[in-house]
């Protein structure tokens, strides 16, 4: 990606993630594809995370917590932590960027207006969800979103994401990964309220918070502190953690293959 | 910037379409695709599009039946069809779709229904348990009038214009997917299923009808003609990609750059296309390759197949948002290589079934053996 472009991305994301400070008319646009109206969840509400990636040392205790709180299926995650080796494009050192990654609880969400039976809807606090006892398990969703957040759980055969832990949050709980977060780098709270630490925090870093993907027009609800351009859109890396190989160099599979 | 950036971890995600769905759009796409060749000789009345429309319509009545069942088994829930008018939700393309399939199967089978009904009449006065149920299917002995089937084809083509409709747009305004991102990816939807509706019809004009020459001369036509205009869509295509900013052709070219595989891939694809389309005009140029026509056949149904599992299985395996490609081997269960061969199973069953018992080559007279 050339530095135009770059930068470009840049400024959107620094954008999209300021729109969520006024309040955001949702997309009135009739039509196909449209919006479906949100439906339960408090109203006056508007749930977001924060993450601020200084404070994450990948220790990957939100996966672990996360799958055992949520009961996904083993190689399937509602949130992971995806590391990367970075090397300095000047002097070479070599660092550790470490992306945590769940359900962004779009603002325009593009998962829930393709479900065909309206299994998957936005709640009115912002949060995406799915009824799973209407759930077709058609995918589309999987397919529609940009973040990879979704999956088919192999045990319901039916669509799977993160919730923020809606069941956790209803009750005054935290959700598993803000909980187990050993160095807080998971800030969740209500965008509606102003003394929340979340819109103290987003107040705060305004100019340097990030969203993923802004050129998707879904306005995440997901923020990043201390974020890299680079890391926004697919990243430009090698994969290198697949390429599991013998010793003469001959690819022998993926990690999770008989699963 | 020039750093090095390694993906050290992330996890692997599945494939969420399985082969059902490429089974689905290639089924759906030659039954849409073979009605439209059985319109100037059903619908129009033109006698020599006849013996196309006769072999064109078995095609089109076996592949809407088969279709829809491939469809309901890449559902994770099958048995939660009922769910889609249960709970409609008429802001997806695929509830849309829910709604037009069926009403596009009824509409075909009342059309083929009246257009094979003379020929059962007939078959019913002969004796044994063929005439039997022959007499039965075709409801009693009054004279349907032709206005009938004209109607039944109108209705069948303009749901069948639905259906088109909906299985492109249901890929096309999906974001995510860059590749599929695109107004062009309907238009070659429709364009590839019929050139590979053409094919099987050529294929079965050899098989089962003695290889008449008209039938390969039409389809042959029809392949070249969608062949010509595929080629000038991804031209289209690719010079909105140079032109300007699409997503969708800068995916491609990045797939293209970094993976030897799509690289092999797209020259295959680009080689087969030319082969079929050269292969196509001399066929038609030379009257004594006409009855090699076949051999194109079997290429067209292999590019529209092809083309479905291109853009529906292997762009799943492009990361979305992370680095590199996925690794996708077809499983041998349901959810892989034993739907693909049962759907073509299936199909192959639908289609002796309704030749032993359907009359459908009535009237049909092999121009050259």
């Amino acid at each position: 990606m050339d530095k135009l472009r770059r930068a470009l991305l840049g400024q959107i994301a620094k954008l999209t993630a300021g729109a969520a400070l006024v309040p955001l008319s949702s997309l009135a646009s009739a039509g196909i594809n449209a919006q479906p109206p949100r439906r339960e969840g408090d109203p006056s509400k508007r749930y977001a995370m924060l993450i601020d990636l200084r404070a994450c040392i990948g220790c990957q205790a939100c996966t672990v917590s996360c799958h055992i709180e949520n009961e996904a299926p083993l190689g399937s995650f509602r949130t992971i932590v995806s590391q990367y080796e970075v090397e300095h494009e000047e002097t070479g050192d070599i660092a550790t960027f470490m992306l945590p990654r769940l359900c962004n609880h779009c603002d325009n969400p593009p998962c829930v207006p393709v479900c065909p039976v309206e299994a998957t809807f936005q709640r009115q606090d912002g949060i995406v969800v799915v009824d799973n006892d209407v759930c077709v398990g058609c995918a589309y969703c999987v397919q529609a979103c940009p973040y990879d957040a979704r999956f088919i759980n192999e045990h319901t055969q039916t669509a799977d994401k993160c919730t923020f832990c809606a069941h956790r949050l209803d009750v005054g709980l935290l959700p598993a990964c803000v909980e187990s977060c050993v160095g807080g780098a998971r800030i969740i709270g209500d965008l509606n309220d102003p003394d929340s630490q979340i819109s103290r925090m987003m107040k705060e870093h305004y100019e340097d918070l990030m969203v993923l993907k802004p050129e998707m027009g879904t306005a995440p609800h997901v923020f990043y502190l201390g974020m890299e351009e680079r890391f926004m859109s697919r990243p430009q890396a090698k994969p290198a953690i697949w390429d599991v190989r013998t010793q003469e160099g001959k690819e022998i599979g993926y990690e999770f293959d008989g699963h | 910037m020039n750093s090095m950036a390694i993906e050290v971890l992330t996890p692997r995600y599945g494939i969420a379409w399985y082969p059902w769905a490429v089974q689905y759009f290639f089924m759906i796409a030659v039954s849409y695709s073979a009605l439209l060749l059985t319109v100037p000789g059903l619908i129009f009345g033109n006698k020599n599009y006849q013996p196309l429309a006769k072999v064109a319509l078995l095609v089109t009545v076996t592949c809407t039946l088969v279709g829809p069942v491939a469809l309901l088994a890449d559902l994770h829930q099958p048995l939660r069809f009922w769910h889609f008018y249960a709970n409609l939700n008429t802001q997806s393309w695929m509830s849309i779709g829910s709604l037009l399939l069926p009403l596009y199967l009824v509409m075909v089978l009342a059309y083929a229904w009246l257009a094979w009904r003379p020929a059962m009449q007939e078959q019913a006065q002969e004796p044994g348990w063929i005439g039997k149920l022959s007499g039965w299917i075709s409801m009693g002995s009054w004279q349907a009038p032709r206005w009938m089937l004209v109607l039944a084809g109108l209705g069948a083509l303009a749901f069948a214009f639905g259906i088109m409709l909906y299985t492109g747009a249901e890929v096309a305004i999906l974001k995510s997917r860059p590749l599929w991102h695109t107004n062009w990816l309907p238009v070659m939807f429709v364009l590839t299923g019929l050139v590979a509706a053409s094919g099987l019809v050529v294929l079965i004009n050899r098989l089962m009808t003695g290889n008449d020459e008209e039938i390969n001369r039409q389809g042959l036509k029809v392949i070249f003609v969608s062949m010509a205009l595929a080629a000038i869509v991804a031209a289209l295509w690719v010079s909105e990609g140079i032109t300007g900013f699409s997503p969708s052709v800068e995916a491609a070219f990045e797939s293209l750059k970094g993976n030897a595989e799509w690289r092999l891939v797209a020259i295959y694809g680009l080689a087969v296309g030319i082969v079929l389309t050269l292969a196509t005009i001399a066929m038609l140029r030379r009257p004594g390759w006409m009855t090699r026509a076949w051999i194109a056949g079997l290429l067209a149904v292999h590019i529209g197949w092809t083309f479905r599992w291109m853009v529906l299985m292997e762009v799943q395996t492009v990361a979305k948002n992370t680095a590199g490609y996925y690794q996708y081997a077809v499983e041998a269960g349901s959810s892989g290589l034993l739907g693909i061969v049962g759907t073509f199973g299936l199909w192959l069953a639908a289609l002796l079934i309704i030749d032993i018992l359907v009359p459908w080559k009535k009237g049909l007279q092999a121009g050259s053996h």
